[in-house]
């Protein structure tokens, strides 16, 4: 009893071990965004950072399946969503064709799509034992090809006006309703990661599948539902990505796939598997996108940009690495 | 000839002292074994003299000279190796190829192949008859079990010629035959001039081996005994600071009337070949015999973690669980013997980690004032030694991390527990407690199932001791018979009908 009561009042609060991946990837946003100000004067503006958390939120959202994937381990990862994506724009593009009415059933048949595309990638991993890089790969292919093979290249349709007046348009004040989807959103996933079975269950088999099926988890249920949720949520991305652009085109969602990566492993969770979490892979999204804006800014080529963000993400990494071997 | 000479090492580790008064002395010719509850030091202690962590403070004197080991390397070639509990095995290369990494014999400047094979062929012979003959140089070491893992550890380390020897933990995995073998070789190394330090939990090979004992307790030097003058009782009083040593349970005899909570027929799985039996309500029934024989196979099997054939009946009810979770719904549960690789998720709180069998008992949203209240009350029970319930299970000690994995069963208020080897490595101090723990189980009328490597726990608790080997019940043990000799025989006695060939052996009933 005496040794336990020693033990408690020995362990105070000490900073570092609040300076988690996460709460560093933030401040790096707050630095990053401050520092903005510095190299271009009026970069630090309420417009430009509702502007820089609007166009993370659409990196967020389409990350949210990403972070669940990466957490649940055996090489976890979804190359899947970005054409998935693609397909919930084009999906709520033709099948709205313009009318309001139509978005809610629409939405329905988006979610279920996305669903059922990750379920398959799921039920591939699991049952046929085939690696998430290749199964979800293969699904991106398959997917992409048959966009192509239905619409022959002819998008037709429109996008519903209330859609981008929801989305993208100013809704409350100067913010538009992304913002307050993807706050809505972290919530939601907030509590699916740490007040429901399925997020206990999905951290244990990221963990240790052994210990996880000796405890009565029952790993393939987790692991299928797991690839299923990450479908629809890209299909929800794109669903909400169309309410930004308006108009659809082939590559819609190619160039979210890296940067849905990024901004988990930025957040702090681990490619490896049950850790992580998805305020972090916000905050990854926040740090992706001012490093992304900053660049704009600075008129420095595509090329630049690219090898800059690459650099960026290993020194980040590196960093994270670094503490853990410190922590332990 | 070597000495040598640990005098006030201390080690810390941030603000955490693992050493705070660490001393030893051991010279050629002589075992002293190195005793102490978990987190006394011992490891500590036996890092620093094998170079595998530098001390704070203090000095080591080798041959009377103050020496530093910058790593391990440098302590091998001084003489001073270690063996292990943690196995440092390659699993992917052979027998010899582990034994002889980083000094491989030379010639011409290439390996030396044909050397290679000799030597630790002459290495497993000394081994001889404890383990399958089948075991050759070249056999890749993740055809092994852990008893032949442990011991081609054992062979590594003596492969370097060493003049000082540490063994960690290197028995908690070696049947009673093996041991009983490594005691001969200690013996014999011991007249050729080897030091050796011998860390072990088990009081009784302490006894047969050791000429004397030091005791660390919370990182300082308690004392040095001389065995021969010393009670077993006394050294434990040493290690656990004024608390009643360990008591041997006085066994009450389960009622026949008491109803059978578990019924297992013909059970047959990869290793198991036939095993059938009955446990009732309130009754320790423990599962005995040499590493390997099946056992885990047997627990496995029961709490629907692998595929069998057979039947199994839980209350009178026939059941054929192909998952842990439906073997969960009828009250079973099931304390894993790797509890690092198999009972707990070592980066989660002692929370998350008590919490997750009962996960659907919680709800949606998660009730987690619910949880934690439970949590903090089982934990309590068990006197678990913590800093709070959101501190990672890995920064407990071995012995509080077992009372968590006993513990997030016991939440789930089972009928029917399985332990696979729930005291291996764990201190005595909470050996002690976690024997109290299974005769209250037992009086409240839970079935227990009780595999155990350490003979005299089986001894001490069991009311009945079912012995296996090879796959089959070879004895059952009950009242008056229950004793070492027998359960020793019993093993024994099966070792010795292996020999046969397996077609004459499959008709006859081994004896005990």
């Amino acid at each position: 009893m005496t040794e336990a009561k020693a033990k408690r009042s020995s362990s105070l609060p000490n900073l570092t071990r609040y300076l988690t991946p996460p709460v560093i990837a933030l401040l790096l946003a707050i630095a990053l965004f401050l520092f903005g100000g510095v190299i271009s004067p009026g970069f630090v503006n309420p417009n430009q950072a509702i502007n820089i958390v609007r166009l993370a939120a659409f990196l967020g959202i389409i990350a949210a399946g990403q972070t669940l994937v990466i957490i649940s381990g055996g090489e976890g990862i979804d190359l899947s969503v970005a054409s998935i994506v693609t397909l919930g724009a084009i999906l709520t593009f033709r099948l709205t064709d313009g009318q309001n009415e139509l978005i809610l059933p629409v939405l329905g048949v988006v979610l279920l799509v996305g669903a059922g595309i990750g379920l398959v990638n799921g039920l591939g991993i699991v049952f046929l034992r085939i690696p998430p890089l290749v199964m979800t790969l293969a699904m991106a292919g398959v997917v992409q090809g048959l966009i192509l093979q239905v619409t022959r290249g002819q998008l037709e349709g429109d996008t519903p006006d209330l859609m981008s007046e929801l989305i993208a348009q100013p809704l409350i004040g100067p913010l538009p309703g992304v913002i307050f989807l993807w706050i809505g959103l972290g919530i939601a996933m907030w509590l699916l990661l740490e007040r429901t079975p399925y997020g206990k269950m999905l951290f244990a088999v990221g963990i240790n599948r052994t210990t996880a099926t000796l405890s009565g988890v029952r790993v393939p249920l987790v692991v299928v539902l797991t690839y299923a949720m990450s479908g629809m949520l890209a299909a929800f991305g794109g669903f909400v990505l169309l309410g930004f652009t308006d108009t659809v085109f082939l590559n819609l969602g190619g160039r979210y796939l890296f940067p849905s990566i990024a901004a988990v492993v930025v957040g702090g969770t681990l490619l490896s598997g049950g850790k992580g979490s998805y305020w972090g892979t916000m905050s990854g999204a926040l740090v992706l996108q001012l490093i992304n804006s900053l660049l704009q800014a600075q008129g420095l080529p595509e090329a630049t940009q690219s090898i800059i963000l690459g650099v960026v993400l290993l020194v980040l990494i590196s960093i994270y690495g670094r503490q853990r071997a410190f922590r332990l | 000839m070597v000495t040598l000479s640990a005098q006030h090492l201390v080690k810390r580790y941030g603000g955490v002292v693992a050493l705070a008064d660490g001393n030893l002395e051991v010279q050629s010719g002589q075992v002293v074994a190195l005793l102490g509850a978990n987190g006394s030091g011992k490891s500590t202690l036996s890092k620093i003299v094998t170079g595998v962590v530098a001390p704070n403070e203090g000095q080591l004197l080798l041959d009377g000279q103050a020496t530093s080991f910058a790593s391990p390397l440098v302590a091998r070639r001084a003489g001073i190796t270690a063996v292990y509990q943690e196995l440092s095995l390659v699993p992917e290369m052979t027998i010899s190829e582990n034994i002889w990494l980083s000094h491989e014999p030379m010639r011409l400047g290439r390996i030396n192949r044909k050397a290679m094979q000799q030597r630790t062929q002459a290495l497993l012979d000394l081994f001889q008859g404890t383990i399958p003959a089948s075991l050759i140089p070249t056999t890749p070491v993740y055809n092994l079990h852990p008893d032949e893992r442990q011991i081609v550890e054992i062979l590594k380390a003596i492969s370097q010629d060493p003049r000082l020897v540490i063994f960690d933990e290197a028995t908690a995995s070696l049947d009673s035959s093996q041991v009983t073998r490594l005691f001969e070789l200690i013996n014999r190394w011991k007249g050729e001039g080897m030091a050796i330090v011998f860390v072990s939990h088990r009081m009784d090979e302490i006894f047969r081996v050791a000429d004397t004992a030091t005791v660390l307790r919370n990182g300082s030097h308690v004392g040095t005994v001389d065995i021969a003058e010393t009670s077993e009782r006394q050294l434990v009083q040493m290690m656990i600071e004024g608390a009643t040593a360990m008591e041997r349970e006085a066994r009450e005899p389960v009622a026949a009337s008491a109803p059978i909570r578990l019924h297992v027929s013909d059970l047959t799985t990869e290793q198991l070949r036939g095993v059938s039996f009955e446990l009732r309500d309130g009754e320790l029934l423990g599962i005995g015999g040499l590493q390997g024989q099946g056992q885990s196979d047997l627990l496995l099997a029961i709490f629907g973690a692998i595929p069998f054939q057979g039947r199994l009946a839980l209350g009178g009810k026939e059941v054929h669980f192909s998952h842990p979770q439906q073997a969960m719904k009828q009250d079973v549960a099931f304390v894993p013997g790797d509890r690092g690789n198999e009972g707990l998720l070592l980066i989660r709180s002692i929370l998350d980690n008590l919490m997750l069998p009962s996960l659907r008992e919680y709800g949606v949203p998660l009730r987690m004032q619910r949880a934690r209240a439970q949590a903090g009350d089982v934990s309590d029970d068990l006197n678990v030694i913590m800093s709070s319930l959101d501190a990672p299970v890995n920064s407990l000690s071995g012995g509080n991390a077992q009372k968590v994995v006993i513990g997030k069963w016991l939440l789930r208020d089972p009928k029917l527990l399985l332990l696979n080897d729930p005291t291996k490595g764990v201190d005595v101090g909470a050996k002690g407690e976690f024997y109290s723990l299974l005769s209250n189980l037992r009086q409240q009328g839970t079935a227990i199932l009780f595999y155990s490597s350490d003979d005299e726990e089986l001894l001490g608790l069991c009311d009945r001791v079912l012995v296996m080997h090879d796959g089959r019940i070879s004895a059952e043990l009950a009242g008056e018979n229950v004793t070492r000799e027998n359960l020793v025989s019993a093993s024994m006695g099966a070792a010795h009908h292996e020999a046969k060939p397996p077609g004459a052996s499959q008709h006859e009933e081994p004896t005990a």
